[in-house]
């Protein structure tokens, strides 16, 4: 094995479990005291860069559990999930799968929900601009093809369900939120996560309609979702549902062709 | 697509968009962390396209880890390859350092070993990355908390014979020189005349702290006067390079930003004048 392969795995031991600062004493200089303090402005740096980008990505959890419990758990998630990627966007994907396991965290259940959340918010807030689309094409396709359509949804666009009221969590933590705080808990939310131009918005959904999005986002046709939509709520509307995804250009594009 | 000689930037961080581009202050231009422009779209990518309309770019990456003995992130590289494609900025660099191994990243910039084995790697990586982005790269040193026993050459004299090796320029961070002159007891001065100017694409300039006695890199206050006096023995041995005032935690007003730019316009230009006389 290469001296530098060597020395980067000694290095990495060092920083990953301060117990093992002696495997970089046959590459770094100084008495050993010295080194293993200098290691720890390394240590400290890494979970310092692993917090911030934690904190980016769950701001809404950040506050429901304050910044001190906050900080704990980003130290323990990054011992159980360490950073595989340079690009700290991509930090943090696992943190609801990891809420879920902690115990100390079974006060607050919703958290791994809230979390979830979070992860699509912070995914759909980079994900590509949506491109603008004439609804004057929904009116072409022939009739005995609609039920085949198949949307093009805008990126980032999901949903998703809770047992909780998710939607509502997250809108009352918003910076520019002024209504009522109180939280109803016997309330289940299903939130749809979208762009509106440049800001991700969060908004609850009606039972039906977040089958017809599920659906249809999984790649269903027309048909298909709001097949689904109807088995889950016999009210549901489509052509409400359609002018509502239509003006908040949810809808980029269509196509009829069968897939594969 | 260069830069003028003459030119001063600032970091351009998120709290101060807004502000930029309502008073589009003097600037010759602007630099950001290439992997917070990773993206498809949205705010963050809007933003940077607006900044690309009103300056030259610089893409400063954090994240590529050139010196990971095992392996070039592939992907990473091509997220930045389609950076670069999108902004056609006036500089990319990147750190004269490693930050992952074994599929864990560290998100750091940590110091690589200055010997041959590792300029060979460093070399060829620096290649690759050329390579595939078609343009030539500028390689940063960095601070360093830690020193490595085996030390054929020291790090200026690396980054010159890898600017040599791989016709790479040299983003020569005056802050990071000193941290390492202090923390290991070298004369920071008698290193400048190893670096050469021809090779110099920018120049750095950031605060550090003091802790415990070894000074971090932190890029969270004004830049100390013995940089400053550092910088302004640089500026006399190379001549005028586009200089940039980095600033990333504690975020000052831009106002502060863009003072210290005033002070680089200032010694940058009394060096000038020095030349001539």
């Amino acid at each position: 094995m290469s001296e530098l392969l060597e020395s980067q795995r000694g290095f990495a031991a060092a920083l990953r479990d301060a117990e093992a600062s002696s495997r970089t004493s046959r590459w770094l200089a100084g008495d050993a005291a010295l080194v293993a303090r200098r290691l720890a402005i390394y240590r400290a740096n890494m979970a310092a860069s692993a917090a911030k980008a934690l904190a980016a990505a769950y701001p809404v959890l950040q506050q429901v559990v304050g910044n001190e419990f906050f900080d704990g758990l980003a130290r323990a998630y990054l011992r159980a999930w360490p950073s595989t990627c340079g690009n700290l966007y991509d930090y943090g994907g696992e943190f609801a799968a990891f809420l879920a396991e902690l115990p100390h965290a079974q006060s607050l259940p919703y958290l791994p929900d809230l979390a979830r959340l979070e992860w699509l918010v912070h995914r759909t807030y980079g994900a590509a601009d949506a491109k603008p689309w004439d609804p004057a094409g929904l009116m072409a396709v022939a009739p005995e093809l609609q039920h085949e359509i198949r949307f093009e949804w805008a990126a980032g666009t999901a949903v998703m369900n809770s047992t909780y009221p998710i939607a509502h969590i997250w809108t009352i933590h918003q910076p520019e939120y002024a209504g009522e705080f109180a939280v109803d808990w016997s309330v289940a939310e299903r939130a749809l996560v979208a762009r509106a131009g440049l800001r991700v918005t969060v908004m609850a959904l009606e039972v039906g309609d977040a089958a017809f999005f599920i659906a249809a986002l999984a790649g269903g046709s027309l048909d298909d979702a709001a097949t689904a939509a109807l088995n889950a709520d016999p009210a549901f509307d489509l052509g409400a549902l359609l002018a509502r995804a239509i003006a908040s250009n949810l809808i980029c594009g269509i196509a009829t062709d069968k897939r594969d | 697509m260069a830069l003028p000689l003459a030119a001063i930037g600032i970091g351009l961080r998120q709290p101060h968009y807004r502000e930029v581009f309502e008073t589009a202050p003097e600037l010759g231009f602007v630099e950001v962390h290439s992997e917070n422009f990773f993206l498809d779209g949205g705010a963050s990518m809007h933003a940077l396209e607006r900044a690309r309309a009103a300056y030259p770019v610089s893409l400063h990456g954090v994240g590529l880890s050139i010196g990971s003995a095992d392996r070039l992130a592939e992907q990473h590289l091509a997220q930045l390859v389609r950076l670069v494609e999108r902004i056609e900025p006036a500089l990319v660099s990147e750190h004269l350092c490693w930050g992952a191994i074994d599929g864990l990243h560290f998100n750091d910039l940590l110091p690589l070993p200055s010997t041959y084995e590792a300029l060979a790697l460093v070399s060829e990586r620096v290649d690759r990355v050329q390579n595939a982005l078609g343009r030539h790269i500028l390689i940063e040193n960095v601070s360093a908390y830690v020193e490595y026993r085996d030390r054929e050459l020291t790090e200026t004299a690396f980054l010159a014979e890898l600017a040599r090796r791989s016709g790479c320029g040299i983003l020569f961070d005056v802050n990071n020189l000193y941290v390492n002159a202090k923390n290991f007891g070298f004369d920071a001065y008698a290193r400048l005349a190893e670096l050469p100017a021809s090779a110099i694409g920018q120049i750095h300039l950031a605060g550090h702290t003091e802790v415990d006695g070894c000074l971090i890199d932190t890029h969270g206050s004004r830049v100390c006067a013995e940089v400053w006096a550092l910088y302004d023995a640089a500026c006399r041995r190379y001549g005028p390079k586009p200089t940039l005032i980095e600033w990333d935690t504690d975020l000052p007003p831009l106002e502060v930003l863009l003072d210290e730019a005033g002070r680089v316009r200032s010694i940058a230009a009394c060096a000038a004048e020095a030349a001539y006389v």
